[in-house]
């Protein structure tokens, strides 16, 4: 397949009839995938499209069952490996970062192609540096070559990844979910480093579940559906709707990024006094009512994590006082989980789930008070608790015994809040509920989340994700560098004025 | 200072405060030959702890190294026993023998994907086995042989009033030094042990690596077999079994994390000096040898709990600076709006 005059081909890539299926299920089916020279291309689709299969079998960390892929006029054989696809240049920056703690950031960026001096092969450790420097001063990014990983930010950790890229001659980078943990102002900063990679003649394929994102970037989009290849977009045809309606074939409904807050009454369930723990939040005062979604909002790093992990007890706090019912509550996980506290951590994978066993286990482990009797445990009851939690929050699939490592990133977090919501729950805390998960799954959720609140559970939510904020929440709560800033309790609210206060933009001002 | 060599610096405090102690406790400790037996102790398991020190930092474990020691050493003494081969030339194909354990080691390690413990212990348990099952024996029994070939002799002596085995083990340091911290090897290491998923989609040759660092500890103890098998002038059978506790300890001590990415060559050395002079400190100052095990495991754990503490401190300056950086980050972003 490869011709000699390549490097005229405006076709960087070409996958045709790409088939992929793990242990008899097919993930990926028929698959024609094309990239351009120098374009941003995003690939879009709902978790379990074969957006990341497609990605791994073109990175060759999973070998194709069939199809052809041609990258730059070298036929990619069926079984190649990660250093040829490198050594082709293809990059990737992955969502956990794959950089080495320990080693600086220009070992890194040359980690299995350091410079060595003639002779013994020993590393010429000035000459990498200077490459490094030269290198980051190029796209002058904020960095030093000298620099140990370990004391970069996240967002700095990620223009390492793209150097890493870009030092071994890619010509192209694929980002999956780049955003997803970064701040508004750092999104920006890669978005210019987008565009000025595309202008140095990089092709970039953006994997993204920000609508506005791929909306604003991109030259291209590429729908996957079911492993299926839906259609490729051009510039013109894309509109957020129309990329949404692709993916699940159905449109959303109305306005969800603007509401009408109106304060819900009645008694406090949970009251937070002058909250403070030194270098991570200060003075944090609310009262929850019964029924009621708090968001609390603010960047990465404003202290919300950390906020309701004091109060559910993980962390110690330095100051103040929680009433529970009215009366003074000491918080501790164990006493939470007893008074009904639930608290679905921020990361699902390290936090949330136990991947390598049973869904019933999984269920049954915050349950125990409830299904065992005299230390042992009635594998009836957790059965039944288990299947209680597949209807109430429609996990598929429909499997108690399936370990859960098995299940989509939504179905995880589904058992994750189910292990919770099969308890009597007065208090339901969530750290970003929908980090990771399709769209449907998502809808999904945020009724589950409000049928709660009808049923009387208090919940307090904690997320990135402005437009769920505001289509999720009762009252919003702004945390900026560790205090609260900002509530937004009745009236109209836009996603806009959240992300205003958050990074500090007072209301009022221009812009 | 950082915290990792304020760490060092308190251990060559110890080692010097720990000698003042034994000076003052012995006057026969501060001889010229005590010091240098004491170093040649510190050598004969030290040269192990440099091997030891790349499978640490690769978040491996080798318990097999003190069947190595006993099974090259037998291979050795049936050469002496048996052949008129020179020693010249089969002390390299005893060594290369060791090499090739760690090489079988870290390949079942990487290609069966199996637990590093377990197949070290397995290979501990038939190279015990074999090394009985070869050992020279006389009427069924196994003999104690008595090495009288002075070629292989030369292997305990010194030159001057140093120990051979000393000047061998300072080399192997500053070679292997090099090896850590100069060369993609020791960078893949390093990128190995710290984050092992990260060094794969970085394109690091992580099994290579792996059993690199098992053949080099190979390497290092059927090296040090033919060292120790010397020194004694004899060899039998239980030479070296059990010896991995000593190996472990001093690179644990010298500041090596067993859960890999963190560790180097200078603080195995200063790690291998202190083991040695504890247990050369417990026979000064007439004390049972028995003890010996008891004070080093303990101090294997006070060790361990130290430098668990000590992370967890540093990680936390990291993440303090990081939230102060950020909060001046908002801060700017605020006063440009």
């Amino acid at each position: 397949m490869a011709t000699t005059n390549t490097q005229a081909s405006p076709i960087l890539l070409e996958c045709h009839n790409v088939t992929k299926s793990y242990s008899g299920v097919v993930v990926l089916k028929d698959v024609d995938f094309s990239l351009k020279r120098a374009e941003i291309h995003a690939l879009v689709g709902e978790n379990g499209a074969g957006k990341s299969t497609l990605i791994k079998v073109i990175t060759g960390v999973t070998p194709r069952d069939s199809g052809t892929i041609v990258f730059d006029g070298h036929d990619l054989p069926i079984e190649h490996t990660k250093s040829a696809a490198l050594d082709l240049g293809i990059g990737v920056i992955y969502q956990e970062l794959s950089l080495i703690n320990g080693l600086t950031v220009a070992q890194n960026i040359f980690l299995t192609r350091e410079p060595l001096l003639p002779g013994l092969g020993l590393i010429n450790y000035k000459k990498m540096n200077a490459d490094a420097q030269a290198l980051i001063d190029k796209y002058h990014f904020p960095l030093k070559a000298t620099s140990p990983i370990e004391t970069l930010s996240i967002a700095q950790r990620q223009l390492v990844e793209i150097l890493k890229a870009l030092s071994g001659n890619a010509k192209l980078i694929i980002m999956d979910e780049p955003t997803s943990t970064l701040t508004s102002s750092e999104t920006t900063l890669l978005f210019d480093i987008i565009r000025q990679l595309k202008a140095s003649g990089v092709t970039v394929v953006y994997i993204s579940h920000r609508m506005e994102e791929v909306y604003a970037l991109s030259d291209r989009v590429t729908v996957l559906r079911d492993g299926k290849l839906v259609t490729v977009l051009e510039k013109e045809q894309i509109s957020p709707a129309e990329i949404i309606r692709l993916m699940i074939g159905r449109k959303l409904t109305a306005d969800e990024t603007k509401r009408v807050m109106v304060r819900k009454g009645g008694e406090p369930v949970l009251e937070v006094k002058d909250l403070t723990s030194v270098g991570r939040f200060y003075g944090i005062s609310f009262a929850l009512a019964k029924g009621e979604i708090l968001g609390l909002a603010g960047l990465v790093g404003s202290g919300r994590t950390e906020v309701v992990r004091a109060i559910f007890g993980i962390d110690p706090y330095d100051k103040g006082d929680v009433y529970l019912n009215g009366k003074p509550y000491q918080p501790s996980v164990s006493r939470g989980i007893a008074s009904g506290f639930g608290m679905v951590p921020e990361d699902r994978r390290q936090q949330g789930i136990l991947a390598t066993i049973p869904m019933t286990r999984n269920i049954g482990i915050t349950n125990l008070d409830t299904i065992s009797k005299f230390s042992w445990v009635s594998e009836r009851k957790e059965m039944a608790l288990c299947h209680l939690g597949i209807d109430l929050l429609k996990i598929k699939p429909k499997n108690p015994d399936i370990n859960v490592g098995n299940l989509s990133g939504g179905n995880q977090q589904k058992v994750v809040v189910g292990k919770w919501l099969v308890r009597n729950l007065k208090v339901l805390i969530i750290d970003e509920p929908t980090a990771g998960i399709d769209i449907g799954a998502k809808d999904e959720l945020y009724e589950t989340i409000q049928r709660l609140a009808r049923e009387g559970i208090s919940v307090i939510c904690v997320s990135s994700d402005l437009p769920e904020l505001v289509r999720l929440t009762d009252r919003i709560i702004v945390l900026r560098e560790g205090r609260m800033v900002k509530e937004f309790a009745e009236g109209h609210v836009t996603e806009v004025d959240v992300l205003k206060a958050s990074s500090g933009i007072l209301e009022g001002g221009n812009q | 200072m950082s915290v990792s060599s304020l760490r060092r610096l308190i251990l060559i405090l110890l080692l010097f405060v720990l000698g003042a102690v034994l000076s003052i406790a012995n006057p026969k400790f501060l001889t010229l030959g005590n010091l240098m037996t004491l170093l040649q102790e510190a050598a004969l398991y030290g040269i192990i702890a440099l091997g030891m020190t790349f499978v640490l930092i690769t978040a491996e474990i080798d318990i097999s190294i003190g069947a190595i020691i006993a099974f090259t050493s037998m291979i050795c003494v049936n050469f002496l026993v048996h052949t008129q081969i020179p020693v010249v030339l089969f002390v390299p194909i005893a060594v290369a023998v060791g090499t090739l354990i760690g090489m079988a080691n870290g390949f079942f390690i990487t290609r069966f994907k199996l637990p590093d413990f377990i197949v070290t212990l397995a290979t501990r348990g038939i190279l015990s086995g074999l090394a009985l099952v070869i050992a020279v024996k006389e009427g069924g029994f196994v003999s104690n042989v008595y090495i009288q070939n002075p070629a292989y002799l030369w292997f305990g002596k010194e030159i001057g009033p140093t120990h051979i085995v000393t000047i061998v083990f300072f080399v192997l340091a500053i070679g292997a030094h090099f090896l850590l911290k100069h060369t993609r090897f020791g960078t893949n290491v390093y990128a190995t042990g710290a984050n092992i998923n990260a060094a794969r989609l970085s394109g690091v040759n992580t099994d290579r690596t792996i059993i690199g660092v098992y053949a080099l500890v190979g390497t290092c103890a059927s090296l040090a077999a033919v060292f120790i098998s010397s020194r004694m002038m004899t060899a039998m059978p239980e030479l070296g079994i059990g010896q991995e506790m000593d190996v472990i300890a001093s690179v644990v001590i010298g500041g090596t994390a067993f859960s890999g990415g963190i560790g180097d060559i200078p603080g195995t050395v200063l790690g291998v000096l202190f083991l040695a002079l504890i247990k050369n400190g417990i026979l000064k100052l007439g004390i049972s040898p028995f003890v010996q095990p008891i004070v080093i495991g303990g101090l294997i754990v006070v060790t361990v709990i130290v430098d668990t503490w000590y992370r967890r401190l540093a990680e936390r300056m990291i993440s303090q600076a990081a939230l102060r950086r950020r909060a001046a980050a908002n801060a700017a972003v605020a006063a440009k709006a």
